[in-house]
């Protein structure tokens, strides 16, 4: 499903966020990147629909190449692609149906588009989505009148309309009360299992990280220095991850 | 270091006060001449209101129609000088260009409007309409670059195209302030077009200017009351209007 080889990025002026991440996502997992914070999990994940170009490497997703696309094949893989912010990143000023049907910006006609038109069956789908993240009856609503918990919602029901067979979470629940964590990583299992859909989620809670993956991966330093079940995380690995010193 | 500075300052100031014969005694000297300016305004002529009206009307006119037209070619120009939005040839280009012509006062190219298209509110419109696109795209390309990049990194995760993530990532965030930017420019036009009659370029200034000439101070005192009507007028609903777009 995600085919990652040799990834490298090296941001201005030189700093190296990855350092070489091979990595293969089979259709249907459940992926909880872990890893201390500047370990490189936003930027992987970033990386992986290229909001930030690679230095080196091939990430292919579904089968189609996404380093080295031109922006219309780019924008065609994005859209299979769903993502999802720590900071939620809803257009404040929309309504939350908006706000959702802007998940369908890679389909529609451009022009039609730029009007604020969308295809009735878009609306239908947009408000689907909202139900399917318990929102149905907040779709009118301004996007930054509702709570931290509530825009989470709104995004991953965003990211839902894209009708993507990958969703990239980058720390989903690290801005929300703790409450929260087990509502928005309960709505992206719901989401890996009835729909099969590929999920890769950064994560800087253990305990979350292990009971909602089906595959764990450590990051450290811009490096894979675990790759496992959740079942396979010992006291041993998660000193790899967390680690001040390299072992 | 600081006090250096403080003492360019106040010689540049010395120096200018002494340049252009700035003198207390003198403007003491020119009171009562003042206070008989003013005696001589007094009661105003109230048989030339029409005329002042139907001038503040054009005045009104001119403001509004090259306000609105402005704002609108300000809008690509915004984006082009905008340094997260525009490719960084096009947007110095368009900078310099924009900084050159905003250099250029309204009055000024109310002039060279008037020789080029002759008397009249249509120089005065055109005048309003080339400073005050060239003041906008400048202030649009700011409210531009201080918007939050989030909703924009989301939009482009959607796999929309360049114009669809200007219209739903950008356009949403910076609006209100557009908005609120081309009611303030209303108000400062309403106050620069006054003055455009005195060059033939139309509205109520022509007035004040004919009355002023012909030394009929009374005639003159009553279309500065409506100038002043008018003025406070527009500033009142536009200072409402903008108090809603916040």
């Amino acid at each position: 499903m995600i085919d990652v080889t040799g990834l490298r990025v090296v941001l201005p002026p030189s700093t190296v966020a990855l350092d070489g991440i091979d990595l293969t996502v089979r259709p249907g997992e459940f992926v909880v990147i872990l890893g201390p914070s500047g370990a490189g999990k936003t930027t992987f994940l970033r990386t992986l629909n290229r909001l930030v170009e690679p230095t080196a490497g091939t990430v292919r997703i579904n089968g189609r190449a996404v380093t080295g696309a031109a922006p219309p094949e780019l924008r065609a893989v994005r859209r299979q692609v769903g993502m999802i912010f720590q900071q939620f990143n809803l257009v404040r000023r929309l309504s939350v149906v908006d706000n959702v049907l802007t998940g369908r910006l890679g389909y529609v006609a451009s022009l039609a588009s730029l009007a604020g038109r969308f295809p009735e069956r878009d609306r239908v789908l947009a408000r689907e989505c909202l139900e399917q993240v318990g929102l149905g009856d907040l779709a009118q609503r301004r996007a930054d009148g509702l709570s931290g918990g509530e825009q989470q919602r709104v995004a991953i029901a965003r990211a839902l309309a894209q009708s993507p067979a990958v969703i990239l979470a980058d720390e989903p629940t690290a801005s929300l009360d703790p409450a929260l964590t087990d509502s928005i990583m309960g709505i992206l299992r719901r989401i890996n299992v009835d729909r099969r859909l590929t999920l890769v989620v950064s994560q800087h809670q253990l305990a979350t990280a292990l009971e909602y993956a089906t595959r764990v991966v450590g990051f450290r330093a811009g490096r894979v220095v675990f790759d496992g079940r959740p079942t396979d995380v010992t006291p041993a690995a998660v000193a790899r991850i967390y680690a001040e010193r390299a072992p | 270091m600081k006090r250096a500075a403080a003492f360019v300052v106040l010689l540049a100031l010395a120096w200018a006060a002494w340049d252009t014969g700035a003198n207390p005694a003198r403007l003491i000297r020119g009171l009562p001449w003042l206070l008989d300016f003013v005696r001589r305004m007094v009661p105003p002529d109230l048989r030339v209101l029409p005329a002042a009206v139907a001038g503040a009307v054009t005045t009104v006119e001119i403001a509004l129609l090259g306000t609105a037209i402005a704002a609108l070619l300000a809008l690509p120009l915004g984006f082009l000088s905008a340094r997260n939005v525009a490719a960084p040839p096009i947007f110095h280009a368009v900078r310099v260009a924009l900084n050159f012509l905003r250099s250029v006062d309204t009055l000024v190219y109310a002039l060279v409007f008037v020789a080029a298209v002759g008397l009249g509110p249509f120089p005065g419109v055109l005048a309003v309409i080339a400073y005050t696109t060239t003041s906008l795209a400048k202030l649009y390309s700011e409210a531009i670059e201080g918007i939050e990049r989030g909703p924009v990194d989301a939009i482009t995760a959607t796999g929309a195209t360049r114009l669809q993530i200007l219209r739903f990532g950008v356009l949403p965030q910076v609006l209100p302030l557009f908005l609120s930017y081309v009611l303030y420019r209303l108000e400062t036009n309403i106050r620069a077009a006054t003055v455009l009659g005195f060059v033939g370029a139309g509205g109520i200034g022509f007035y004040l200017q004919t009355y002023l000439r012909l030394i009929d101070y009374r005639a003159a005192s009553t279309v500065l009351l409506v100038t002043v009507a008018m003025v406070m007028a527009v500033d009142f609903v536009s200072s409402r209007l903008r108090q809603r777009l916040v």
